[in-house]
């Protein structure tokens, strides 16, 4: 998907020459791979090999003990996990929370990104402004939430009483709103690289189309739906997947905030599989749930990628 | 010229971090007098203290000790009770756990089991076994009979009160032996008014403080017979949950969002007046004499006691060696010395917790003169027992997954009784208890 858009804008000649360099008598393909070594050691050593150990340490019996021995107990684990009710319950929560935070994050930083692309005054400092929650490690935002939405003193539910509206509600801690408000938090926290990739993106529309239209006749509704975004959807495509890997597997604002509480109403799968690997040590089944995840993950992509390709070409 | 002078103080802090590195590990090679037939040690300790008296108590201690012990350097570190189990489960697994390991015995039943203690049993000097009893000794004993660690200090469950709201609301301070639950909740009851609840009550993490509070009531939760434990949960288990929740929603005298909140969420409002009682650990005192604003005044109630008595379970502090650890017989000298009753007596005042040790309990008392709710505590702290909950195996992760979010539930007035009690049942036979 990302190669199409990046390849489009390039001329014809350019990747026949590309590609005669590399396939040349000098065996240059040869030399290159020699010159791309020293940057995929890093990578093999500190991202594939994990990544493998990971994927592999689903499939033991990996246990905390002193000199446990780990053998292989090929799909047991997953058996086993077909049966835990309350993974699979966390694992609902997760894809509420993940796809929720996705789609409400999309839907205010598209709004947010065609209202910093306009002419208006301050531009520069409302833009940078925008920012600064990515400026912020998670844990300093999940702790500046919990004092905002603290149900006594919070200034949320402060401001909620000056307004006339009651101010008594217990965010973090009831039941029915816990998820709710993580969710907004999440929303928050991840808004500035969305914004600013649609950002980026808007700033790519042609001006001579949003201008055809309007001689058209094209009010500022029809210029939005058929100019600004069939250009920008691959950026859309591009940032709502990332964006769902990324909310899926976020993992330290919720920890923070409410540690899966109340009542488990907030147990997302990452914090699941952290408390079974590093509360209970049974490293063999945390993996395994870390590996059902990235299958899940994978399938999701899948059918929206494919969707998405879809789409475009009819 | 300034930015030259943040070089060289840059440099400087290099160099001495490298040295710190260089000779760390040494444990002072160039300053041994006595070196002992293994040649000087060092160890690494990772206290929990949290508090800053009880932080300095216990540099103090282990700054004596290496004074005295030129060969045994033991190494301070500083670890924190929110996430102590994670990071042992993550260092016992790597190999790089500290050698002497500070923890409670509910959370280090676990690693007993996992075999990453040292047995301290040939270690130990007479006057320290004998210094605590052999209740409290049986919550640090493994299957196997070793003693996985040193009993250090307790805590118990008290009722902290403003006696400010006591004298505005006309309600003399209940004195005695023990506070009977009836009594208590009257008390709650007469305390509520004007919007002000008789009770605030930190219950974020109920299942620690309904396991404790339920001995009372003769509720214990668990048979263990010999490695596997059966659950029974009956009206005694069901007791202490089934009055907070009738003094939540009955009553209205315990304010239900302090019930969602952490124990230190809930102390501003025991500060400001909104809470005329506060209950928690006794340790709170400390922060009640540190933090509470000019002019609040408080007490500690008598113990709280139900049908059968007063009794609380005895979830002492522990001290422990790593079995891996190179140095394990260095290590228990060291506990051994920390377990004295003049260091417990310390760290005792510094933390208000309960030394596990009676001599240091009568030193406690001589020195604070039984004042601030010193008695009290004490006293409370005579009928702590071992629990049988302590040596359920599963009793953390059932603990976690299922008793947590059922009582928050319970308490949160979404579930019955009854539920409460399917949900406590089957989740035992669902962590494979």
């Amino acid at each position: 998907m990302s190669t199409s858009t990046l390849t489009r804008p390039v001329p014809p000649v350019a990747p026949p020459k590309r590609r005669r360099r590399n396939t040349g008598p000098n065996g240059g393909g040869r030399d290159a791979w020699l010159l791309v070594l020293p940057a995929l050691i890093p990578v093999v050593l500190f991202s594939v090999y994990p990544l493998m150990q990971g994927i592999l340490l689903g499939f033991t019996d990996s246990k905390a003990g002193l000199n446990a021995v780990v053998s292989f107990n090929g799909l047991e684990n997953y058996a086993r996990l077909a049966g835990n009710e309350l993974f699979w319950n966390s694992f609902r929560i997760g894809l509420v929370w993940a796809f929720g935070v996705t789609a409400l994050q999309f839907l205010a930083s598209l709004g947010l990104a065609l209202l910093l692309n306009l002419d208006l005054k301050f531009r520069g400092v409302a833009r940078t402004l925008a920012l600064v929650p990515w400026a912020m490690p998670p844990v300093v935002i999940a702790i500046m939430w919990r004092l905002m939405l603290n149900p006594s003193y919070g200034p949320i539910n402060e401001a909620m009483r000056t307004v006339g509206f009651p101010g008594d509600i217990n965010w973090l801690g009831s039941f029915s709103t816990a998820l709710p408000a993580v969710i907004v938090v999440g929303v928050w926290a991840g808004m500035p690289q969305t914004t600013i990739t649609l950002l980026a993106g808007l700033q790519n529309v042609p001006a001579e189309l949003h201008e055809a239209a309007a001689i058209d006749g094209a009010g500022v509704l029809h210029r939005f739906w058929h100019v600004t975004l069939p250009a920008l959807r691959p950026i859309i495509v591009a940032i709502t997947t990332l964006d769902l890997i990324w909310n899926f597997n976020s993992f330290a604002l919720v920890f923070v905030l409410t540690a899966g509480g109340p009542g488990g109403q907030t147990m997302l799968p990452m914090l699941f599989a952290y408390n079974e690997a590093f509360r209970y040590g049974e490293f063999g089944y945390a993996a395994a749930m870390g590996n059902v995840m990235v299958i899940v993950i994978s399938v999701f992509l899948f059918l929206y990628l494919r969707g998405q390709a879809r789409s475009r070409l009819s | 010229m300034k930015r030259r002078a943040a070089l060289a103080a840059g440099a400087l802090a290099v160099a001495g971090v490298l040295t710190g590195c260089a000779f760390g590990g040494g444990g002072g090679t160039s300053s041994s007098q006595e070196p002992s037939a293994e040649g000087p040690v060092t160890l690494t300790f990772q206290s929990l203290a949290f508090q800053d008296t009880t932080i300095a108590a216990t540099k103090e201690i282990v700054d004596s000790w290496n004074k005295d012990h030129p060969d045994i350097t033991v190494k301070l570190q500083q670890g924190s009770w929110d996430n102590v189990h994670d990071q042992l489960v993550t260092q016992f697994q790597g190999g790089t756990a500290p050698d002497i390991i500070h923890d409670e015995s509910a959370d280090i039943a676990g690693f007993a089991n996992q075999g990453y203690l040292a047995d301290l049993k040939p270690y130990l000097s007479d006057d320290v076994v004998n210094a605590v009893s052999k209740d409290v000794w049986s919550t640090v004993t493994a299957q196997d009979g070793s003693v996985v660690a040193a009993p250090t200090l307790m805590q118990t469950y008290v009722v902290f009160a403003n006696t400010d709201a006591f004298a505005a609301a006309g309600v003399p301070l209940p004195d005695g032996k023990e506070l009977s639950w009836d009594d208590f909740q009257a008390l709650a009851k007469k305390l509520t008014a004007d919007g002000k609840y008789g009770i605030g009550w930190g219950l974020k993490s109920p299942t620690a403080t309904v396991m404790n509070l339920a001995l009372g009531f003769g509720g214990t939760f668990f048979d263990n017979n010999g490695g596997s434990s059966t659950i029974h949960v009956g009206d005694a288990e069901l007791e202490v949950p089934k009055r907070i929740n009738e003094m939540t929603y009955s009553d209205k005298s315990i304010d239900p969002v302090s019930l969602t909140q952490s124990g230190s969420d809930v102390l501003p409002g025991f500060f400001d007046g909104s809470y005329a009682m506060y209950v928690g650990g006794n340790y709170v005192a400390q922060q009640l004499t540190e933090s509470a604003p000019k002019g609040f005044h408080w007490a500690v109630l008598p113990p709280l006691a139900g049908s059968e008595g007063t009794m609380q379970a005895a979830n002492p502090q522990t001290m422990s060696v790593a079995a891996e650890s190179k140095h394990v017989k260095q290590a228990a000298e060291f506990i051994d010395y920390f377990m004295n009753p003049t260091n417990q007596a310390k760290l005792a005042e510094g933390d208000w917790l309960i030394p596990a040790s009676a001599p240091a309990r009568e030193q406690v008392a001589k020195d604070t003169e039984g004042k601030n709710g010193w008695s009290a505590m004490l006293a409370s702290g005579e009928s702590l027992t071992a629990a049988p909950f302590q040596s359920a195996a599963n009793y953390p992760q059932w603990k976690d997954q299922y008793a947590t979010p059922s009582l928050q539930k319970f308490l949160a007035n979404n579930i019955s009784a009854d539920d409460l009690k399917k949900q406590l049942t089957d989740g035992w036979a669902a962590v494979g208890g």
